[in-house]
C-alpha cells in the first residue's frame, strides 16, 4: 500500500471515527449512570438531523446555530422520555432492569422512526451543504469543510463534555451516580434530576452527531440504526462503562472502517469491524480497557 | 356453576391423561390445533389463508424466540439472521443442485443450528445484554454477506425460490406450516418440561445460583440457542418457499424485534403467548394496512406499555384469569405461570 494512501484512510478514518465518539459516548454515558442499554439511541441522531435540517431550511439559521438547535431539541426530546417513560418502568420495576428497560427502548425505537415516517415521508431531507468548498489538511488530502467542521464540532462538544463531567457539581453527581448509586444517594444526591439530566445529555450528544452530517448524511427515519450498531462496536469494544475508552474506540472503528472501504469496497465494513471486535473479545472478553464485565449485567 | 366446575375438574383429569402429558400440550392446545387443521374445509378467501399463514409463520418463530428469551434469558438479536440462513441455504439446494424441498429445508435448518452452536460458543461465555449484542452483531453481519455475496444470493436483486406446491392453492403451505409449528411447539415443551428445562430456568432466574449448583450455564446456554437457531433455519426455509423471492431485509434486524415484540405482548417464558399474540396482532395490523405508519406507531406503543405496566404479556393475563375463575368457584387456586 502506497505511503498517500495510508495517509487517505488515517484521515477518513479520523474525520469518521469522530462522528461515532460522540455517539458511543452518549450510549456508554446512559449505560454507565442508567444501566439502560439503549437501542433507541440512533432515533435521537435521526431527531437531530431533522431538527437541523429544518432549522436550516424553514428557519435560515447558520450552520452553528442550526446544530445548536438540534442539541436542544435532542436534549428537550430526551429529558420528556425519560420522565414519561423510563421514570414509569423505574417505579414499577421488580428485578431484571438492563433487559426490560432494554425492551422500553426497542419500543421507543419503533415509535419514533414511524412517528417521523408518519409526519414527515420517507424522503430524503438534506442540504447539499453547511459551508461550501473543502480544504487541504495535509499537503495532497483534502477534504469537504462540512467533514472537517463536523470532526471539531464533535471535538470540541466532547472537550466540553469532559469539562463538565468533571469541572462542575452537578457532573460529579453524575459521575458519582454511575460510581454507585446507593453511595449517591446517601449523599443527597437527587436521583431523579440525575437520570433525567443523563438521559437528555446522552441524546443531545446522538442529535448533535446527526446534525453535523446532514450534508453528507440526509435526515430520513429509520437513519438511525446504522449508527447505532456502530456505536454498540465502539462500545463492546472498549468495554462497557468506560466511557474515555470511547475516544479511542470511536477513531479504532472509524480507521478499520475506511481501512476496509479502501480496500475491498463498500458493504463490507460490517463484515471487517465484526471480526476485528470478535479477534479482540476472544483475547480479551471484558474489551480493550474494561476491566470487568461482571455485575453490571445482570442488575 | 357446577357444570363449570365439572369442566374445570374434568379438564383436570384430562391434563393427567397420558396422551396428552406425552405430547406436552394442553387438551386445549390439541382442540385449537384440530380447529386450525379442519379450518381451510370452511375458509375460501386465499387472502384470510394467506393471514392464517402469515401468523402461523410468525407465531413458530415467536416460539422458538422464546425459548431462549423466556428461559435463558437472553435476547438472540441476531434471529431472523438465523431464519435467513435457512431460508438461503433451502432455496439455494433446491434451485442449484435440485436437492428435494424437504431435504432442502432440513439441510438449511441444520446449517442454521451449527451456526448458531458456533456463535453460541463465542458470545454465551459473555453475560446476558453482552451476548445479545454480540448475536446482533452476527445477524448484522450474516445480512451484509447475503448482501455482498451476489453471484451466490444474488442481493438485493433478490433471489427467485421454486414453487414449492406447483398448482396447489395455499392450503397446502398452511398444511405445511401448521405441520412445522406444532412440532416446533411440541419438542420445545418437551424440553422444557424435562430436567433440561429445569436449568434453562435456573439459568435464567439466577445464574451465580445455578452455577453453584452445578449447573454448567455455558453448555445449556449453547444448547438452547443451537436449538433456537435450527427452528429459526426449519421456519426460515419454510418463509423462502411461501415468499418465492428471498432478499437480504428477511435477516434484517426489524424483523427480529417484530418477533421479539410479538413474543412480548403474548408473555415470555411461555412458549405459546407469541403465538397467540401473532393471530392477534397480524390479522389486526393486516386490515389496518392502509394505515401503515399508524400501525407501527401503535406497535411501539403497545411495545412501552406492555414493558411497563404488564411485563407478563398476555400469558400472565390468562393465569390471572384462570386463577380468578378457580378462585369463584372456590377451587384451590393454581398458579399456571411460567
Amino acid at each position: 500500500m502506497e505511503l498517500s494512501a495510508i495517509g487517505d484512510i488515517l484521515v477518513a478514518g479520523l474525520l469518521r471515527g469522530g462522528l461515532f465518539v460522540l455517539m458511543a459516548l452518549g450510549l456508554s454515558l446512559i449505560f454507565g449512570v442508567m444501566n439502560i442499554p439503549n437501542f433507541a439511541h440512533g432515533e435521537f441522531y435521526m431527531l437531530g438531523a431533522y431538527f437541523a435540517y429544518f432549522s436550516r431550511t424553514l428557519l435560515g439559521l447558520n450552520p452553528v446555530l442550526c446544530i445548536i438547535m438540534a442539541a436542544l431539541g435532542g436534549f428537550i426530546a430526551g429529558s420528556i422520555i425519560e420522565m414519561t417513560a423510563f421514570k414509569a418502568l423505574r417505579k414499577r420495576s421488580k428485578g431484571n432492569w438492563v433487559m426490560n428497560s432494554f425492551l422500553l427502548t426497542v419500543g421507543l425505537s419503533i415509535l419514533l422512526q414511524n412517528l417521523a415516517q408518519a409526519t414527515l415521508g420517507v424522503r430524503f431531507m438534506g442540504i447539499s451543504h453547511y459551508w461550501q468548498g473543502s480544504i487541504n489538511i495535509l499537503p495532497n488530502i483534502s477534504v469537504s469543510i462540512d467533514r472537517f467542521a463536523g470532526f471539531v464540532i464533535a471535538m470540541a462538544t466532547v472537550a466540553l463534555f469532559y469539562l463538565f463531567l468533571h469541572k462542575t457539581k452537578t457532573g460529579n453527581s453524575i459521575r458519582a451516580v454511575s460510581e454507585d448509586e446507593d453511595g449517591a444517594m446517601l449523599v443527597g444526591i437527587k436521583m431523579n434530576k440525575v437520570h433525567t439530566l443523563t438521559f437528555a445529555l446522552g441524546a443531545l450528544l446522538a442529535a448533535i452527531a446527526g446534525a453535523a452530517l446532514l450534508s453528507i448524511n440526509p435526515a430520513y427515519p429509520t437513519m438511525g440504526l446504522a449508527p447505532l450498531y456502530k456505536s454498540w462496536f465502539v462500545v463492546i469494544l472498549v468495554g462497557m462503562g468506560n466511557v474515555w475508552g470511547t475516544v479511542i474506540g470511536g477513531f479504532i472503528v472509524g480507521i478499520v472502517e475506511a481501512f476496509s472501504y479502501y480496500n475491498l469496497g463498500a458493504g463490507w465494513q460490517d463484515v471487517v469491524s465484526l471480526m476485528v471486535i470478535i479477534t479482540i473479545l476472544a483475547l480479551k472478553p471484558s474489551g480493550i480497557f474494561g476491566k470487568s464485565v461482571r455485575g453490571v449485567w445482570d442488575r | 356453576m357446577t357444570n363449570l366446575q365439572s369442566i374445570l375438574n374434568k379438564q383436570n383429569t384430562l391434563s393427567d391423561n397420558k396422551f396428552f402429558k406425552l405430547l406436552g400440550v394442553s387438551p386445549f392446545g390439541v382442540a385449537v390445533f384440530i380447529i386450525l387443521a379442519l379450518s381451510p374445509l370452511f375458509i375460501d378467501d386465499q387472502y384470510v389463508m394467506h393471514l392464517l399463514i402469515s401468523s402461523l409463520m410468525f407465531g413458530a418463530l415467536a416460539i422458538g424466540f422464546d425459548f431462549t428469551v423466556g428461559f435463558i434469558n437472553i435476547v438472540n438479536f441476531g434471529y431472523a439472521a438465523f431464519m435467513g440462513v435457512g431460508a438461503y441455504t433451502s432455496a439455494l439446494l433446491v434451485s442449484r443442485l435440485d436437492l428435494s424441498p424437504v431435504l432442502a429445508m432440513l439441510a438449511g435448518s441444520i446449517l442454521a443450528a451449527i451456526l448458531g452452536f458456533l456463535i453460541g460458543l463465542l458470545t454465551l461465555r459473555l453475560r446476558g445484554m453482552f451476548a445479545a449484542i454480540m448475536a446482533w452483531f452476527f445477524g448484522i453481519t450474516l445480512m451484509s454477506l447475503a448482501a455482498n455475496m451476489v453471484d451466490l444470493t444474488r442481493g438485493h436483486l433478490g433471489l427467485n425460490v421454486p414453487i414449492l406446491f406447483p398448482g396447489a392453492g395455499r392450503d397446502a403451505y398452511f398444511y405445511l406450516i401448521l405441520g412445522i409449528t406444532a412440532v416446533t411447539y411440541i419438542v420445545l415443551r418437551k424440553i422444557i418440561n424435562s430436567h433440561i428445562g429445569l436449568a434453562f430456568r435456573a439459568i435464567g432466574q439466577n445464574i451465580e445460583a445455578a452455577r453453584s449448583s452445578g449447573v454448567d450455564s455455558t453448555k445449556y446456554r449453547v444448547f438452547n440457542f443451537t436449538v433456537s437457531c435450527f427452528f429459526a433455519g426449519l421456519i426460515g426455509g419454510f418463509y423462502a418457499f411461501f415468499v418465492g423471492v428471498l432478499t437480504p431485509a428477511v435477516m434484517h434486524t426489524r424483523v427480529t424485534v417484530e418477533i421479539l415484540v410479538l413474543c412480548y405482548i403474548g408473555g415470555r417464558g411461555s412458549l405459546w403467548g407469541g403465538l397467540l399474540a401473532a393471530f392477534l396482532v397480524i390479522p389486526i395490523f393486516e386490515y389496518l394496512r392502509p394505515l401503515m405508519e399508524i400501525r407501527l406507531i401503535i406497535y411501539g406503543l403497545l411495545m412501552i406499555l406492555v414493558m411497563i405496566y404488564y411485563p407478563g404479556g398476555l400469558a400472565a393475563v390468562y393465569a390471572q384469569l384462570v386463577d380468578l375463575i378457580r378462585d369463584m368457584l372456590g377451587m384451590k387456586s393454581k398458579s399456571v405461570t411460567g
